[in-house]
């Protein structure tokens, strides 16, 4: 299964994962019950794109509030970037933030901290 | 003697070969001894090379563990990090909205919400330590000519001048709120009625004050009319609030720009400071 696709609700964030175009996009609020539940598949799907191809991964993020544990499967994330791209890979992360709410800004930039790979911060237009 | 002495190993070596000591009882066990040893040393610096191997992969273990370490304390601090400045802005959220939820955006002045819940905090307080309040309801006199006449901005701006007003006139520790419309309400905490009326008086007259310059035409200021009444230990906040508002209305019927006074079942009148009785 290279498709990947998770509807949004108030808590969790809708996330699509398209494997031809090599980009992954999550939006929205995420504060799931069970995080590792619910972001084990995208771990998954970016593992398996990871292992089973060479094409360049692109994560396109409009996440606005995430709790702890949503935090720690986004560092874990990124720490699977950091490893691939340590080896030449092509990885990228872009960032978008509503500019009615500047908190994400920093929020996002904390993230990038320790990241070598391209990690974009912008403004959603 | 050093562990391994090459000389003395050597001179062994060269007796044992000598022809003249073949015959020596001695010869054959001292080969046998020196076999031995030889073969000792060879398994201590086994054993040596071993152990120096186990301990050189317990250091290797133990600095990467280390370096392990550092980086989970790392990753938590910055999870904490981050973690905490969610939280902290979800609790601006909340704050931002508790303030929305409790005041009036107009006059930035409590809402009914608030002045409700101070209305019961106050009733508890009152009936638990046996201590007066009083309570006023203040309707802005022919409002809505105000609105008809110079439109509903500078009404907007004639409620604004009026919450400032109360809020001015009133005691550090009194409460203000907007009532509804062009209504505001008063609580007097720890006043009985008799101490309320110059409070209130003060009110009003903050509010005949008011001026607006307005170019081209005459704002001729505004006035008020206010029914007060002392809560009673034990009832509902709802009941005294019922007996201001009938004093309101007293004051409304009685001509407006003056305060008049409940006691419950018998409302009293004040017009200028000069109390008097006046039936409902």
């Amino acid at each position: 299964m290279n498709a990947l696709t998770i509807e949004g609700s108030q808590s969790t964030p809708y996330i699509v994962a398209d494997w031809d175009k090599g980009c992954l996009l999550m939006k929205g609020d995420s504060y799931p019950e069970n995080s590792f539940d619910f972001f084990g598949p995208v771990i998954d799907w970016i593992e398996r794109y990871l292992a089973d191809t060479s094409a360049p991964l692109r994560l396109e993020l409009r996440l606005v509030y995430m709790n702890t544990s949503s935090v720690k499967a986004m560092m874990d994330i990124f720490d699977l970037l950091e490893a691939v791209h340590a080896q030449g890979r092509a990885v990228r992360v872009d960032w978008f933030y509503d500019p009615r709410n500047e908190r994400v800004l920093g929020l996002a930039d904390e993230f990038r901290e320790d990241c070598s790979f391209p990690f974009e911060i912008g403004i959603d237009a | 003697m050093n562990a391994v002495d090459p000389d003395f190993l050597e001179k062994i070596t060269s007796l044992l070969a000598d022809p003249a000591y073949q015959s020596n009882p001695l010869c054959q066990p001292l080969a046998d001894l020196l076999e031995y040893s030889e073969q000792q040393r060879l398994r201590l610096e086994r054993v040596l090379r071993i152990s120096d191997g186990y301990q050189h992969l317990a250091r290797h273990d133990k600095h990467n563990l280390l370096l392990q370490y550092d980086r989970q304390v790392r990753r938590l601090e910055k999870l904490a990090r981050i973690s905490d400045r969610y939280q902290n802005s979800l609790r601006e959220v909340s704050e931002a909205l508790k303030e929305a939820a409790l005041h009036d955006p107009l006059t930035h002045l409590g809402n009914r919400r608030f002045l409700m819940e101070r209305l019961r905090e106050e009733s508890e307080r009152a009936t638990r330590q046996g201590l007066p309040y009083a309570v006023g309801i203040l309707d802005v006199d022919h409002f809505k000519r105000v609105n008809d006449q110079f439109g509903h901005e500078l009404g907007d701006e004639v409620l604004c001048k009026i919450a400032g007003a109360i809020e001015g006139a009133l005691r550090e520790y009194d409460l203000c709120g907007r009532w509804g419309g062009e209504e505001f309400l008063i609580i007097l905490p720890d006043t009985t009625i008799s101490f309320a009326v110059p409070v209130v008086e003060r009110v009003l007259a903050e509010i005949r004050s008011i001026r607006i310059a307005l170019p081209g035409q005459a704002f001729g200021g505004v006035t008020a009319s206010i029914g007060i009444t002392a809560y009673l230990s034990g009832e509902s906040y709802a009941q005294s609030i019922n007996r201001a508002d009938a004093a309101l209305l007293a004051a409304k019927a009685a001509g407006r720009n003056r305060i008049e006074l409940a006691v419950a079942g018998e409302p009293l009148s004040c017009d200028d400071g000069a109390v008097r009785t006046s039936r409902k």
